[in-house]
């Protein structure tokens, strides 16, 4: 589960190399090789009435994409590090699946475009379907579309939302690969209210106490690799407590991790990941677990 | 049978245009799509010359050029860089991965970048391979 190959998924717009160079602090947990890719989406080049495909245009694009890589990969080959590029016509979920297979890469990037509620309730988000698609790890990183900070250090203190599944330990052992590039990780429990035994003071303390002791022990075991944790129990609705929980931690970012296609079954896995992905301001790194 | 040359290059539009100057000039052209693809190549066919590309998916250019300059097999076979990377980046990065522990690598016999002239492409190569 280390992170040597990272696919650098962009359309310029939203992800620049300010976010891929915030992203190099990876090279401390064995980050070696990135992978560029820009998809050239059909319906930018697609057949038109009496204009057929638009050759010229997809050539234009091509050539665009082109020299800002290779302005990008001169700086990282400088740096001695390797560096590959795709630039193809296509559908881009099915496109970067294809070349993550392809480059066999340890982590995809993407990032997040602002959708209207109404865009994304017609045409879906391709965040849903490569999160539904993808066997691998996948980073939302959202430094220009909301906040217009780019993180210098975005692992620096993540926010690793914990129910105790097989998925979210599973998002426990990747942190634990991550150590030399993590300063403090927030561990958090989201309780619903529907957990609680009643109404007192009492049995929220209880639920408390429970919780924390469980995520006391994932905090033991990051706490033996070296990386020091603090751990947090909410209670109220998932999404908005790991958001809350992210801002008042000064997170950088939210970890998850999630069952993939038979993600639909657990709590956490619901869809949670593809929510908080897609609409939190701060960059998501999902874990994908496909189960024994 | 002219001399064989292998282009190690991602651009199909690339490809095609060196192998129409390859076999302009007498030359045997042999193609392949990235670097490792090219390393397979140059083990089976042992080409006379690589025109080789740096950018590419799987493996670049970077990598292959050092792997084929430290193999004591292939490492007298002369290399044509033909790249949009700056050749001070490709001297830069062999440098820097030199200094992490690599064996050092001497120069490519000439690189170009690209886009190219055909007559200058395969009067560069005519010169190489003597």
């Amino acid at each position: 589960m280390e992170i040597r190959k990272l696919l650098f998924v962009t359309k310029f717009e939203e992800l620049g190399f300010d976010a891929l160079q915030s992203l190099l602090t990876l090279r401390n947990a064995h980050l070696e090789h990135v992978v560029f890719m820009n998809v050239i989406e059909r319906d930018e080049v697609a057949m038109q009435r009496g204009l057929g495909y638009k050759r010229s245009e997809a050539v234009r694009l091509r050539e665009r994409a082109n020299i800002r890589f290779i302005d990008w990969a001169e700086d990282l080959f400088e740096q001695g590090m390797e560096v590959g590029v795709y630039i193809v016509v296509g559908n881009l979920i099915p496109q970067v699946i294809i070349a993550a297979e392809k480059e066999d890469a340890d982590l995809i990037v993407i990032g997040c475009r602002d959708q209207s509620k109404l865009e994304m309730f017609y045409s879906g988000s391709d965040i849903t379907e490569l999160l539904k698609r993808s066997e691998r790890p996948v980073l939302v990183y959202k430094p220009m579309a909301r906040s217009g900070i780019v993180l210098e250090k975005p692992f620096e203190k993540p926010l690793l939302a914990v129910d105790g599944s097989p998925a979210s330990l599973r998002a426990v052992q990747y942190i634990e690969k991550l150590k030399n590039v993590v300063n403090e990780v927030h561990l958090l429990y989201v309780a619903s209210p529907k957990e609680l035994k009643g109404t007192s003071n009492l049995n929220i303390q209880q639920l408390r106490k429970e919780k924390r002791k469980e995520l006391e022990k994932v905090s033991e075991g990051l706490e033996d690799k070296g990386i020091r944790t603090r751990s947090h129990v909410y209670i109220g609705d998932t999404v908005e407590e790991i958001e809350r929980a992210a801002r008042e931690c000064q997170s950088t970012i939210i970890v998850m991790g999630s069952s993939g296609r038979a993600s639909w079954i657990e709590r956490w896995i619901g869809s949670t990941p593809r929510t908080i992905a897609e609409r939190s301001p701060f960059p998501t790194l999902i874990i994908p677990y496909q189960g024994d | 049978m002219g001399k064989k040359i292998l282009v190690v290059d991602d651009d199909p539009d690339v490809r095609l245009f060196t192998q129409a100057v390859l076999e302009e000039n007498g030359f045997t052209p042999l193609m392949a799509n990235n670097g490792e693809e090219g390393e397979q190549m140059v083990k089976r066919q042992k080409p006379d010359l690589i025109v080789l590309d740096i950018l590419m998916p799987k493996e670049s250019g970077i990598r292959l050029y050092r792997k084929l300059k430290t193999d004591k097999e292939f490492k007298d076979i002369p290399v044509v860089v033909l790249s949009g990377i700056a050749e001070k980046s490709f001297l830069r990065s062999q440098k820097v991965l030199t200094e992490f522990g690599g064996d050092p690598v001497p120069e490519p016999e000439a690189y170009m970048e690209k886009p190219v002239d055909g007559d200058v492409l395969a009067e560069t190569i005519k010169k190489v391979i003597g």
